[in-house]
């Protein structure tokens, strides 16, 4: 047997091959991290779109030129024009052939991207402890694979592109139009200084703003489930107003803040908007530039570029608002995404220890969910091969917590738990999985066909071995009775009931066939002809097996070889029944209150 | 999708869109004109007498300034009318909840309903403000300008009139495509969504059998085909996006190398050339802004079409002239029932078979009936139509003997009360959850409620009693906890009708035994017909009905039926056998 462990090598994190430099507090660029992979094709992508850009305003300068030529003193003959002409076609293909190229390839990068870091979050959610997937729920899973992941489309494949191209491009046109005419050309970049101005006004306190917006569409949306959810007790109750008017009126809450804060900001930022507009920058620049011409110190040929131009040197400022929420969605969704994939996971064995035989043995066990309050404490016992051991005590007793740790759910706090001499801990995954089965309470089927549901354990198993572990379970039958016989889906045409799942459960684990089997006994869902085949179906299932069995009826584990009484997370009593009873203890009393019970249901029966 | 926008506003919500709209257009049009107003002003600018250039350009200063004015009110307008838009339609959302039969709201619908009522209007609030702004001014810029270059150079014109339908139609082929594909790329997310959730939720499941990511395969394939969706939505969509693209570079270009050889052949003056490529460029950017806003407008079409989908929905039909129940009797005449086509779920539709099949019975005031049979038989279909749910597709459901389709709403609720297996508590106390069923119930009435149901050990054992929390959807309590407050708030009520279906489900050995005497006793008091799995629980009624297929095929008591030798007789036989099942040592 393999000595006790030291402490660091227990540590989660050192011993986490995935998160290399984790724990090490802030990281600072989750952007950067996230998109590695794909990092040259992005910068590529930024490289096109930034020729696209340039080029895009080429044939601004080319048609200003044409104005230069058109207007100068000796008349221009088509030799000056039409090179012109052909230049400000070439730049606008160019621009288009890069625009696209670079819109095609960030699109293909970020779709490369996507698939990775959902398939990387798929591994990394596997290896995570359950404890840590129960606690935090599986809406932070969904969250971060699927809309965190498409928040990311949104930042690399458009608004990267959006903000390289509304940089580059005004500042080649500002550039050509100071060459044309400094003092104008000044007055040009009035309006986006004007907008900044305005703009940063607008969003002055916006990320408290924004925080408060995102909590209240949080509790519009709490609050729709809610009602949606409820409308139908509610109704039966006669009482349908009252869900509509807490649904009312949380929504009128919202609408309440929202017309709050679009009136503080509604003059800043719509005037942002107004001295960018096309229309009023053309005002500008028409009017002066008119004073210009007539007084003379500009050419009207001059002014042309200014009005083809100048629009384009204000324009950033329109767009801008939009991205800066997208880029910091982005930011959020990768500081998610990261944070999930930071998430310590169970740690796999360095020096990997096959067990010798089947025999489990607990020792000195100890285990919280919280590092605060102990589920179960010191807890020693022993499961010999071919035995049946039954987990009884009242609710909350720590039954189902113990059980999970067999099948290694969740690490022990303290103390060890060893399967043919191994510690659970040493055994890797693969290996742990074959010899430890699971029947669980709380039965889950796939959508996937109910052969393929069978064969959760053993993918390669042939239809024959499928169909004899269904027979066995009793449910081959059912399975016969259906539209399409095993190859039915589950899930989406046919729904078994309760009773009939957990038979089906029941022959996945018989085909699994893992020498150790952890067993909930719960029928309570099950109809009585349920009852009667699931129960024929968990003694096929017990036959030479190492069993640990969830007992919730005492009178199903009386002949067990022993049996365990949990108390508040400790072994109080344990041994075969006739003994427990004579001992006079808990058991006893357990077992005297479940017949009184018993009496009273089957009373008027009799 | 300004009509979408006008169906969910609904007449009340119109008016203010109506006057953003006005807004909108004047103010598109205005752009217009001022932008044509500049080819005067740059003709006399660039021609012999620059000072000719004063009345044109204060016609100019005042059409862009009213431009920017009526702009200004748009933007305002744009943010009123879309918190406006979110109060409307919240509203609506919530009176349509109200007046859907019950049995619209299956699973998929409620989660379905939720997102709308929730996110999605939200979404939909920013429309007037950031989409339909860009798009009214991608329109009616443009046409104002087409229709101004007849005033400075009618062949100019005449090519922008023969461009106008061409690129129209590039943008509206491209918009067809992107849309189907928005479709297939819809499906793909929402499979893989699924599997994502499906995957998190069976961890324990796919461990224990050894499957982590790298064996779930339907969670991988479901990913591929996610981006394999998004695979083509790039390569299908990107040919329209690039011609649009394409075609007004292309008209640019055309109308550029036509002026020049104007210009060179004499036909076109210098002046009038360079205003009119300044007015050009004008309305290429214009009409391009509609490409831009065009991803976000297929996306509010489609939610304000679903939106408009729900509130469309046919209300549950009232009586003209309501009856009330003579007594608190049940009668099921020939009953029924198939999920329709456009009314049932999608997946129980699609077997189309009948789920109740000519179901007759009389359930006689203050007397226990059991419902049994396998799971699928029907059983919760009966109870749904006794409560009208649902409408029955054929015969009829009798409550004190009038017909339930004429009895008022408020009276039918009145009447019966019911117990499902799903408990669904909202987030309260235990008391206000359980006052729902009657807010001005006196401490007798409550405290009775919670003997009977056994809720009474609940409040004993948790240290706040009734002020207990139970959290989101019960979520702090425990299912057997749950249940004994919905129970509990059923009995409240005091209906003469009381249906429990699977009521007990949940409940532990001691609990559930104790339930079935008070039971029992209520009915001396109530009519009850009990769907139940327990026999323990059936063999006390005065009647039991055995549901099979959709189809009543035993009918009595206990001692007639065990007697009979039927289908209730081996369920009998069963449930004995089972109870006498013992888990044994395994041969080693």
């Amino acid at each position: 047997m393999k000595s006790q462990p030291s402490e660091t090598g227990r540590d989660p994190v050192s011993r986490t091959p995935a998160a290399p430099g984790a724990g090490t507090g802030a990281r600072p660029r989750p952007l950067r991290e996230l998109t590695g992979p794909v990092r040259g094709r992005l910068a590529v992508a930024v490289g096109l779109q930034s020729v696209a850009a340039l080029a895009g305003v080429v044939p601004f300068i080319a048609v200003s030129e044409i104005a230069d030529r058109l207007t100068a003193d000796a008349p221009a003959d088509g030799d000056t024009l039409w090179p012109l002409v052909a230049l400000a076609c070439a730049a606008g293909l160019l621009a288009l052939a890069c625009g696209t190229a670079a819109g095609a390839l960030a699109h293909l990068a970020d779709n490369d991207l996507q698939l990775a870091l959902r398939r990387r979050l798929a591994r990394h959610i596997g290896r995570l402890p359950l404890g840590r997937l129960t606690e935090r729920g599986t809406g932070e899973v969904k969250q971060a694979v699927q809309d965190d992941v498409s928040a990311l489309h949104t930042l690399f494949a458009h608004t990267l592109l959006d903000i390289v191209a509304v940089l580059t491009a005004p500042l080649l046109a500002l550039a050509y139009l100071f060459t044309v005419d400094l003092r104008l050309g000044l007055v040009s970049v009035v309006p986006l200084l004007l907008g900044v101005y305005l703009f940063s006004r607008a969003m002055a306190g916006a990320a408290a703003q924004m925080a408060e917006f995102g909590a209240a569409v949080g509790r519009i949306s709490a609050a729709a489930v809610e009602f949606a959810s409820g409308i139908a007790v509610f109704k039966s109750f006669g009482r349908g107003r009252k869900a509509h008017e807490r649904f009312v009126d949380a929504t009128e809450g919202f609408a309440d803040f929202f017309s709050r804060w679009v009136r503080t900001t509604l003059v800043s930022s719509t005037a942002a908007v107004l001295v960018v507009a096309p229309a009023v920058v053309l005002l500008l620049l028409t009017v002066l530039g008119t004073v210009f011409v007539t007084q003379g110190w500009l050419t009207g040929a001059e002014l042309v570029p200014f009005l083809l131009l100048g629009p384009a040197v204000a324009a950033p400022m329109g767009v801008v608002g939009p991205r800066i929420q997208q880029i910091r969605a982005g930011q959020a969704a990768a500081v998610r995404i990261t944070e999930l994939l930071h998430a310590p996971t169970l740690p796999e064995p360095a020096t990997p220890v096959l067990p010798d035989g089947h025999h489990v043995r607990l020792r000195g066990v100890s285990f919280s969910y919280d590092g605060r309050t102990d589920v179960l404490h010191d807890v020693d016992l022993d499961l010999a091969p071919g035995t049946v051991t039954a987990l009884v005590g009242p609710s909350g007793s720590g039954k189902s917590t113990l059980a999970s740790l067999l099948p290694r759910f969740h690490d022990v706090t303290a103390g060890t738990v060893t399967l043919g001499g191994a510690d659970l801990r040493d055994i890797p995954a693969t290996e742990l999985y074959r010899r430890v089965g699971f029947v669980l309470q709380d039965v889950r089927l796939l959508r996937a066909s109910v052969g393929d549901n069978i064969r959760l354990g053993r993918p390669e198993a042939t239809d024959e071995e499928v169909e004899r572990c269904a027979r066995a379970a009793r449910i081959h039958d059912r399975i016969t009775a259906l539209p399409d016989g095993y190859a039915t889906e589950l899930g989406t045409a046919v729904t078994l009931s309760g009773g009939e799942a957990q038979r089906l459960s029941i022959a996945r684990a018989l085909l699994a066939d893992a020498p150790v089997l952890v067993l909930d006994e719960a029928t309570a869902y099950a109809d009585p002809h349920s009852e009667a085949l699931i129960q024929d179906a968990l003694s096929a299932l017990a036959a030479g097996r190492t069993l640990l069995v969830i007992a919730h009826r005492l009178s199903t584990v009386r002949s067990a070889d022993r049996i365990v009484v949990l108390e508040d997370g400790r072994v109080t009593e344990q041994g075969r029944h006739d003994d427990l009873l004579a001992a006079g203890g808990r058991y006893a009393t357990l077992w005297n209150a479940q017949r009184s019970a018993d009496d009273i249901r089957e009373g008027s029966a009799r | 999708m300004i009509r979408q926008l006008y169906g969910v506003l609904g007449p009340e919500g119109s008016r203010p869109l109506n006057r953003l709209l006005v807004l909108q257009c004047g103010a598109a049009v205005l752009q217009g004109v001022a932008f044509a107003l500049l080819v005067p002003v740059l003709r006399a600018l660039l021609g012999p007498r620059p000072d000719d250039v004063w009345p044109w350009l204060t016609a100019f200063a005042a059409c862009a300034l009213a431009h920017a004015l009526l702009q200004g009110a748009a933007i305002a307008g744009g943010f009123t009318v879309g918190s406006r838009l979110s109060r409307v339609l919240h509203r609506r959302m919530a009176d349509q909840a109200l007046r859907l039969p019950l049995g619209w709201f299956t699973t998929g619908r409620t989660a379905e309903f939720s997102r709308l009522a929730g996110q999605n209007v939200i979404q939909v609030m920013s429309t007037p403000a950031h989409l339909l702004r860009p798009f009214i001014s991608s329109l009616l810029t443009p046409a104002t300008l087409v229709i101004a270059t007849f005033f400075f150079d009618v062949r100019t014109a005449l090519v922008l009139l023969v461009c106008a339908p061409v690129l129209f139609a590039v943008q509206a082929g491209s918009s067809a495509v992107m849309r189907r594909l928005d479709l297939g790329r819809d499906a793909a997310i929402a499979e893989s969504a699924d599997r994502v959730l499906e995957y998190a939720r069976n961890q324990p499941v796919l461990r224990a059998f050894g499957r982590t990511a790298e064996g779930h395969g339907a969670l991988d394939d479901a990913l591929v085909a996610e981006a394999r969706a998004d695979r083509r939505l790039i390569a299908r969509g990107l040919p329209g996006l690039v011609s649009f693209s394409f075609a007004t570079r292309l008209v640019f270009a055309l109308l550029l190398a036509l002026g020049v050889s104007w210009q060179l052949d004499g036909s076109l003056t210098v002046p009038t050339l360079l205003s009119l490529l300044v007015l050009l460029v004008r309305l290429i950017d214009s009409v391009s802004s509609a490409a831009e806003a065009g991803a976000g407008m297929r996306i509010a079409r489609n939610t304000l079409e679903r939106l408009g989908a729900v509130l469309d929905e046919p209300p549950f039909p009232q009586p003209a002239e309501p009856k009330t129940p003579r007594d608190g009797s049940v009668e099921f005449t020939g009953v029924g029932f198939r999920y329709t086509e456009g009314g049932g779920d999608p997946v129980d539709a699609a077997a189309a078979r009948p789920v109740l099949n000519d179901v007759t019975f009389r359930l006689p005031e203050r007397s226990m009936t059991a419902l049994v049979g396998p799971s699928g038989a029907g059983k919760t279909t009966v109870a749904a139509l006794l409560a009208r749910f649902r409408d029955t597709t054929e015969g009829t459901v009798r409550i004190g003997g009038v017909d339930v389709r004429e009895i008022a709403a408020d009276d039918l609720t009145a009447h019966v009360s019911l117990v499902f297996q799903d408990v669904y508590l909202f987030d309260g106390t235990i008391e206000e959850n359980v006052r729902i069923a009657a807010p001005d119930a006196d401490a007798g009435a409550l405290a009775e409620a919670a003997a009977l149901s056994g809720l009474d050990r609940v409040i004993e054992e948790l240290p706040d009693g009734w002020a207990t929390k139970v959290g989101e959807g019960g979520a702090r309590l425990s299912g057997g906890q749950r249940q004994r407050v919905s129970i509990a708030r059923a009995l409240l009520k005091d209906a003469p009708i009381l249906v429990l279906d699977e009521a007990t489900a949940a409940l532990d050995q001691e609990n559930e035994a104790l339930f079935a005497t008070a039971v029992r006793a209520l009915a001396d008091r109530k009519t009850l017909l009990v769907v139940a799995h327990r026999l323990s629980t059936v063999v006390r009624a005065d009647q039991i009905l055995v549901l099979e297929d959709g189809r009543i095929t035993e009918r009595g008591t206990h001692d007639d039926l065990v007697a009979a030798g039927g289908t209730y007789a081996s369920f009998w036989e069963r449930r004995a056998r089972a109870h006498g099942w013992r888990l044994a040592a395994a041969p080693s």
